[in-house]
């Protein structure tokens, strides 16, 4: 697995929902240390050559791999789709990156579509709105995965969101160099989220989450904002992203 | 201004291949594309052409008649009292109108419009069933300012002259020349605006209203 | 360069917070934003064949790019063979000479324009004003932005930036001494009083100037599409036509032009067809009883020509449609006139570096989330945002971005090849951050991340790093 930076440091639960998730699903996880980020910072502000330093890290991680799953579409779509197009032109490593690149999924689609799983018995009872994140959407087409998968879970219900496919307005680095704009994006988007009358966001990227809780607290809103894959996997007891932690989990 | 020209024509030249012109060769090869230019990809529909049309016509807020050659006088004279105008108009040309014989009960003139025309009868030269849209041509005796300065614009449509697409519009205009005329204006609907509040709002600087009579048996 | 680099970021910044704060713009934006969206939606769901007409649309307009020379040669000959002249300008200046003189020439006092983004990119204006000539924009959105001596903020709808309330105040200061003294304010009048206003100078014209949203090689005419209605009475009334037009603007033949009008429209307004779409070619013929005596082309380059060939060739498929402003979240949060020139939004984040200069625009390439759903609604498929990263490596590897920004980076890029060092590393701010932020749940400042907590919380990481937790059970198991 590819845990993705943003789990690792932010909300390692995502990870661990990932791995219960496959691992429920007979899977056999493994989890190189040799990982750190996929590189998106780097490629997003254009610096290529740090990018492909970092690629040939990841590439070389998983090279032993049968599949290579991610629990974020945006870091899924780097491994897919932008690593193969950096090594182009690269006699040596053209053919690894897209042997990485055919065999790496987005958690979500890699249960539905390569797995076809039923989830074990597992309940949320809340009113949810999905966030879709935009690189999982326009560049892996993720959109159905994730709803089959929450449609499993016992009292949950969807709402979707009135001009869902807008960008929530992270886009990573976008986000702390243009902080009044991402702001103004986000702050439209939580108006939209909270038209829908549900009492929980979920998505598949935790920059997007973290983007839409950080608003969310700030606004003073007590909906609940969890990773997809916390979920489906039934770790939804803790606090949910950006909640404060009560006295005994501390 | 030739320097100009060659100039720019060089750096497209430079940017695209060698920097060398153009062989003759290549340019006949362009011109019969242009030549040999297919209707491509085209949105297909099973309606029948007149219905389509009437309702796309509706649809972009322009209203419509089914009558017959012999009555045109008497449908727009009634058109025009229904709002209130005189049996008074600016009228262009084309077959059937030209076959047309008007009474002395009417004014007409045969001459462009001006800024306080009211009224002007035109005719189109085909009308495409895909989008509701005329297609009016300039010539000696159709000045295209009838299309856009009155305040009510009505068009004779022979009912035979309705077609399915645009590319068969433009096969009408090839075949008889009109394409080298001035000008072939396309209209769909009455002229309209949504630069005040993004709110579409009729009669911006072309007529306020386009009522259609279509000749069923010209 | 880095003086005028910094001082140029500074002003998009500036210009971008203004925008932001102001609000009556915030209040315009917020209107249109979702019809245009909805209604383009409402159009293609009702159109199956949409995506194959794009491809089409996309293949006509690269192929036209690849025998540009050639197709410029056909449609001049056309153009000749009509009675009209074709002038060539490489750059805005050139262009606005030649067009100053066609109106000398005819000595013309009044010039009636039809909407125009060329000639914004050239400001003409300015130079025909300067010569003596009262130059009346007659689109109303344009119209409206003329009054305001402001310049479009959005390429197919010039005043959406504008209230009700303002266009009310605008309209009755400057039509007041025409004699329109009451004060209007609904829609319906102030559409009415600009009617009258303007046909009056519709009707005494000397020179119409008009754009063209497009060139047809094979019958040398420039093609017009509006809804008003303006662009005819600009075309058809005086006694000159001037057309101007950039130089990617042909399209082969009129089954070409077919297909790049069913994807225009719909883009653009969500309408099936415009109400008016219009082809001119040439001056009057003889015995036409009316039409301008002269008709003339002015082809611009200003920088177009450099773009074929190499990596941002797609830009110039570009036919202007708007539908990259309407569904981009910056554009919708700040408007157009941010952007600090003539094209805004995805296409002019592109584009005004390109025509304008590298160092002139760089805050614009960056100033985006890559969302992409640019590229996903560009009916000639041009990958808008592929093209701003293009833009990003291309800063980069020409050192125009900042150097603490690049320092940071390829320090925290070191990092990250180095995994093993990189979760030591992080494991000690990690364990600050999360003492810091778990009460509340995030935190609501933290240096370094810019302003983001200006906001936003910027939710408490993990107390120990996933890679640690799973090193350690691993260990116990």
């Amino acid at each position: 697995m590819f845990v993705t930076c943003l789990a690792d440091l932010m909300r390692p639960q995502v990870a661990f929902a990932a791995v219960a998730l496959l691992e429920r699903a007979g899977c056999r996880v493994r989890v190189p240390r040799e990982q750190s980020c996929c590189g998106q910072p780097a490629l997003n502000s254009g610096d290529r050559a740090s990018t492909m330093n970092i690629a040939k890290g990841v590439i070389r991680a998983f090279s032993g791999d049968d599949y290579v799953v991610v629990p974020s579409g945006s870091c899924a779509d780097t491994l897919i789709n932008k690593y193969p197009d950096l090594f182009r032109h690269d006699v040596k490593w053209a053919g690894r990156a897209q042997d990485l690149a055919d065999k790496t999924f987005e958690l979500t689609t890699f249960l539905v579509e390569q797995l076809g799983v039923e989830l074990e018995q597992v309940s949320y009872p809340g009113v949810c709105a999905y966030h879709d994140s935009c690189s999982g959407l326009r560049e892996l087409a993720i959109h159905q995965q994730p709803r089959a998968l929450l449609q499993q879970v016992e009292g949950l219900s969807l709402r979707e969101l009135d001009d869902g496919s807008a960008c929530c307005g992270f886009g990573g680095l976008f986000s702390v160099k243009y902080p009044d704009l991402s702001g103004r994006i986000v702050s439209d988007k939580c108006d939209q989220i909270a038209q829908t009358e549900a009492d929980t966001v979920l998505g598949g990227d935790l920059g997007c989450l973290l983007n839409i809780a950080g608003r969310l607290r700030r606004e003073g809103s007590d909906l609940k904002v969890f990773h997809v894959a916390e979920v489906l996997a039934g770790m939804t007891d803790g606090p949910a992203i950006g909640e404060a932690e009560s006295e005994d989990t501390a | 201004m030739n320097r100009a020209r060659d100039q720019i024509l060089g750096t497209i030249r430079k940017s695209l291949a060698d920097g060398e012109p153009r062989t003759t060769a290549r340019l006949e090869e362009l011109r019969s594309r242009i030549q040999n230019s297919r209707p491509q990809v085209q949105p297909e529909f099973d309606d029948e052409l007149l219905a389509r049309f009437c309702q796309k016509h509706v649809a972009v807020h322009g209203t419509y008649e089914r009558i017959s050659a012999k009555d045109i006088e008497s449908a727009v004279v009634k058109h025009l009292a229904s709002i209130g105008l005189d049996a008074q108009w600016h009228l262009g040309s084309g077959p059937v109108l030209d076959a047309t014989q008007w009474t002395d009960k009417v004014f007409v003139y045969r001459k462009g419009a001006d800024r306080d025309t009211k009224a002007a009868l035109s005719e189109a030269v085909a009308a495409v069933a895909e989008t509701g849209t005329l297609v009016m041509c300039s010539g000696p005796t159709v000045p295209p300012s009838q299309n856009y300065l009155p305040d009510d614009h009505l068009v004779v449509v022979d009912r035979r002259r309705i077609v399915r697409h645009m590319e068969d519009a433009w096969a009408i205009l090839r075949e008889s020349g009109a394409t080298r005329g001035r000008a072939i204006n396309l209209i769909t609907g009455p002229s309209k605006t949504g630069d005040i509040e993004q709110t579409i709002q009729y009669g911006a600087h072309g007529p306020r209203r386009l009522h259609l009579l279509i000749v069923e048996d010209a | 360069m880095s003086v005028s680099t910094a001082s140029h970021r500074v002003e998009f910044q500036d210009r971008a917070k203004q925008a932001l704060q102001d609000v009556s713009l915030q209040r315009a934006l917020a209107k249109a934003r979702g019809g245009f969206v909805d209604h383009r939606q409402e159009a293609i769901d009702a159109l199956p064949e949409f995506d194959a007409i794009r491809d089409a649309a996309r293949d006509i307009k690269n192929h036209v790019l690849a025998n540009l020379d050639g197709y410029l040669e056909l449609y001049e000959q056309q153009v000749i063979e009509n009675g009209g002249q074709v002038h060539w300008a490489r750059d805005a200046e050139e262009a606005c000479q030649i067009i100053a003189g066609i109106c000398k020439d005819a000595q013309a006092k009044t010039v009636t324009k039809g909407k125009s983004m060329v000639s914004e990119e050239m400001h003409l204006n300015p130079v025909l004003e300067a010569a003596g000539m009262t130059v009346v924009e007659t689109d109303l959105g344009e119209y409206i932005v003329q009054l305001a001596g402001e310049t479009p903020s959005h390429i197919i709808a010039p005043a959406v930036h504008k209230t009700r309330e303002q266009i009310t105040d605008l309209f009755h200061e400057h039509h007041s001494p025409l004699g329109y003294t009451d004060r209007v304010t609904q829609r319906e009048a102030l559409v009415n009083e600009a009617r009258s206003v303007l046909r009056e100078r519709f009707v005494t014209a000397d020179v119409g100037i008009t754009g063209a949203n497009f060139l047809v090689a094979e019958t040398g005419a420039n093609v017009i599409v509006t809804n008003e209605g303006n662009g005819d009475l600009t075309s058809c009334l005086p006694r000159v036509h001037i057309v101007t037009a950039g130089i990617e603007k042909i399209v082969p033949s009129l089954d070409d032009l077919a297909v790049l009008l069913r994807v225009l429209a719909r883009s653009a307004t969500g309408q099936e067809f415009s109400a008016y779409t219009s082809l001119y070619s040439g001056p009057r013929r003889p015995g036409d009883m009316e039409g301008p005596e002269a008709y003339h082309v002015v082809l611009l380059d200003n920088g177009r020509s450099r773009l074929l060939g190499g990596q941002y060739q797609a830009m110039l498929r570009c036919i202007r449609c708007g539908a990259c402003l309407n569904h981009c979240p910056v554009y919708g949060s700040i408007g157009g006139h941010a952007y600090g020139w003539v094209y805004s939004g995805p296409m002019g984040s592109v584009l005004t570096p390109l025509l304008n200069g590298f160092d002139q625009s760089l805050d614009l390439p960056n100033a985006c989330t890559l969302n992409g759903r640019c590229k996903e609604v560009c009916p000639v498929r041009i990958p808008l945002s592929d093209l701003l990263l293009k833009h990003r490596v291309e800063q980069h590897e020409r050192r125009l971005s900042s150097g603490f920004g690049r320092f940071l980076l390829g320090a925290w890029a070191w990092l990250a090849c180095r995994p093993r060092l990189y979760q030591g590393v992080m494991a000690l701010p990690l364990r600050v951050m999360h003492m810091l932020g778990r009460r509340r749940g995030g935190l609501t400042w933290l240096p370094g991340v810019g302003g983001w907590t200006g906001s936003r919380d910027f939710p408490a990481p993990a107390r120990r790093s996933f890679m640690r937790q799973w090193q350690s059970r691993k260990v116990r198991s």
